[in-house]
């Protein structure tokens, strides 16, 4: 197994003086390829916090992120671009897709930014369509689509540029139930099939129940690794 | 190319906020446009006024003369002069004069004033007088003729017909001599300083009366083209100063007009200088209020690699559609609105500046550099005006900006 993401001693301060919280308290996680890894936790246990930091989101106040091998936690804003760009797919909760493109675009846009030739990039939007199950749908703008049709091109954008993880925060949230199942069929499907990374920031139980790993936060600490057969 | 449709999309996800800048940007535009035609013409009449009305677009005159206006400083050989200006391409008309300084009475007062000598059908090529005559007729040759100004003939209180004696002093023996005349025509200019002390003789009349036959004071001269009275070194003037003899534009006679015209320049720029402040201040307001709707978006974008620069770029797109959009609103609407004033004219009432009467409308000029270099003002300002914005977007922080998400 190869480790695609390695945390050391990560530490994420906000504020100073009296005010100040420790939102992330010496965080040391290492994730493998192909690993389908939700983390957990009450409110302000340090979720989203860990997974800004995984993403290149955000800078830890102590400690390292290690990336496919790089050290990601001091890289210069533009960098951390170009590395987000190239090794890490982003599903928000909100789906984010940009509302005046087609879901083509959309998914079109980050291959844009990597200079991928046009040829390739149309083959790719079509190979990522038909992965979510939304052929016939490209030509469509958001507002013209569903929540999960608009978090499936989500996930088709954040694949498209062939990341070495995807980050998902609660991208079942939105959704009714059927359709957060249906979407997590799909990941799980393009998990299994292409051995990507996934790590999940979630409270969605149907998200914990396919999990194969659960990391448990609590207070800013891991409370418990959980490696589990779903 | 997706950054280019990205930017053209965003403009009509707001249309009313696009309309609105549009509108403030192509209003600057077509001000612009408007303010600089107004001066243009504002300019043209006053130099038109100056030059049109008598003094010619250039004059030939012996060094001195026109300080004070002594008899005396007549010109040795106009019929050179004369022959070189005949001559000349560049020039559409001379016409030489004999002026002087000398009482004018009537059977009822007496008043000073300038007499001018003058070749009636010369003349027409290059002053205004026979356009100025609103009463009787312009002057054909005879013997008594005289044209007066209306505020003359009031002072005087002569009509049409009515005797009038010029006394001067001979040019060779400072005697004094008179002539008769009868008022053959009343003429209005409008500057009262001329309509009250300028009188009209013909030329072959003022001669023999100051002893000067054969000799004349100045020679006006018209150009075909009136921007060659701007040049000082044209070869028709500096061919013809020699010695005594000064042959300048007006630009020389009247460097006051020159020190107006440049003050009109700095009017347009200034004006202009207050419409990009203010349409600056809006287009750095509409697109920071672009950006907070988006600032999500943009750290969206962000988040999956968009690097600074094309957020920049992405905004710059923007303004430049923006100005791209107002420009061609701007042009359409500025060239309507210009050459409705080019015809009709901006009522401007009644007023007068430096000597020259402007009465009623004031036309626009509408020239070509109006729609290239100011819209391409416009842009460059528009574009620069978003700068800060753009920056101030690549600026955004991905996990402030999501915080509501993640």
């Amino acid at each position: 197994m190869t480790t695609v993401i390695e945390t050391r001693d990560l530490v994420r301060r906000f504020g100073e003086g009296e005010t100040m919280v420790t939102a992330l308290d010496h965080v040391s996680v290492t994730i493998e390829e192909g690993e389908f890894t939700a983390i957990i936790g009450p409110s302000g246990s340090g979720k989203t916090t860990l997974l800004q930091l995984i993403g290149g989101l955000d800078e830890p106040s102590e400690g390292d992120v290690f990336l496919s091998g790089t050290n990601i936690a001091h890289m210069s804003g533009t960098e951390l671009s170009d590395f987000r760009r190239d090794h890490i797919g982003f599903i928000f909760q909100s789906y984010n897709l940009i509302p005046v493109l087609s879901a083509e675009e959309n998914i079109e846009y980050i291959m844009l930014l990597q200079g991928i030739s046009e040829k390739n990039r149309k083959d790719r939007v079509k190979e990522m369509l038909a992965l979510v199950g939304l052929e016939g749908l490209g030509d469509r703008r958001p507002a013209q689509l569903s929540g999960g049709q608009q978090q499936r091109v989500a996930v088709a954008r954040a694949m498209a540029s062939k990341p070495d993880i995807i980050l998902a925060d609660e991208p079942t949230a939105n959704l009714d139930s059927a359709t957060g199942i249906a979407l997590l069929d799909v990941m799980r499907e393009l998990n299994k099939q292409m051995n990507m990374t996934f790590v999940f920031s979630t409270h969605d139980q149907k998200i914990m129940d396919r999990a194969d790993r659960l990391i448990h936060l609590e207070d800013g600490r891991i409370h418990l690794d959980e490696r589990r057969t779903p | 190319m997706l950054s280019l449709k990205l930017a053209w999309r965003n403009l009509f996800r707001n249309v009313r906020r696009t309309v609105l800048t549009c509108t403030l940007i192509s209003s600057a535009l077509i001000v612009l446009i408007l303010v600089d035609g107004i001066m243009l013409g504002m300019v043209d009449v006053m130099v038109g006024g100056i030059t049109h009305t008598l003094e010619g677009e250039a004059q030939v005159n012996k060094k001195g003369f026109r300080d004070n206006f002594e008899a005396e400083l007549f010109l040795d050989n106009p019929e050179d002069i004369e022959a070189a200006l005949a001559a000349d391409e560049l020039v559409s008309g001379y016409a030489p004069r004999v002026i002087v300084g000398g009482m004018i009475a009537s059977s009822y007062n007496t008043t000073g004033g300038l007499v001018y000598g003058v070749d009636a059908d010369a003349e027409v090529g290059v002053s205004k007088i026979r356009d100025a005559v609103y009463a009787g007729s312009y002057l054909t040759g005879g013997k008594r003729e005289i044209l007066i100004g209306r505020l003359m003939a009031d002072l005087l209180e002569v009509e049409l017909g009515d005797r009038i004696i010029i006394t001067a002093a001979e040019v060779d023996t400072n005697e004094i001599t008179q002539e008769l005349f009868r008022v053959s025509g009343l003429v209005e200019f409008g500057p009262d300083e001329m309509d009250e002390s300028f009188a009209f003789i013909n030329l072959s009349a003022a001669q023999p009366l100051l002893g000067m036959d054969g000799h004349v004071h100045q020679i006006a001269i018209r150009f075909a083209d009136p921007e060659d009275a701007k040049n000082s070194n044209l070869p028709t003037l500096t061919q013809l100063n020699k010695g005594e003899v000064e042959a300048l534009g007006w630009m020389d006679l009247q460097p006051a007009i020159g020190g107006m015209i440049e003050m009109s320049n700095y009017a347009s720029a200034i004006v202009g200088a207050v419409l990009f402040v203010l349409t600056s201040l809006g287009v750095i307001n509409s697109m920071f209020m672009s950006i907070y709707e988006r600032i999500y978006e943009f750290g969206v974008a962000k988040a999956i690699g968009t690097t600074p620069r094309h957020i920049i770029l992405l905004v710059l797109f923007e303004a430049l559609f923006l100005a791209m959009i107002a420009c061609a609103v701007g042009l359409l609407l500025g060239y309507a609105a210009s050459s409705y004033f080019e015809t009709h004219g901006v009522p401007m009432g009644q007023f007068e500046m430096s000597g020259v009467v402007v009465d009623g409308n004031m036309y626009t000029q509408v020239r070509a550099y109006q729609f290239v270099t100011f819209p391409i003002y416009v842009t460059l300002l528009t574009l620069l005006a978003a700068i800060y914005p753009a920056i101030f977007a690549s600026r955004i922080v991905p996990s402030r900006a999501l915080q509501r998400a993640l």
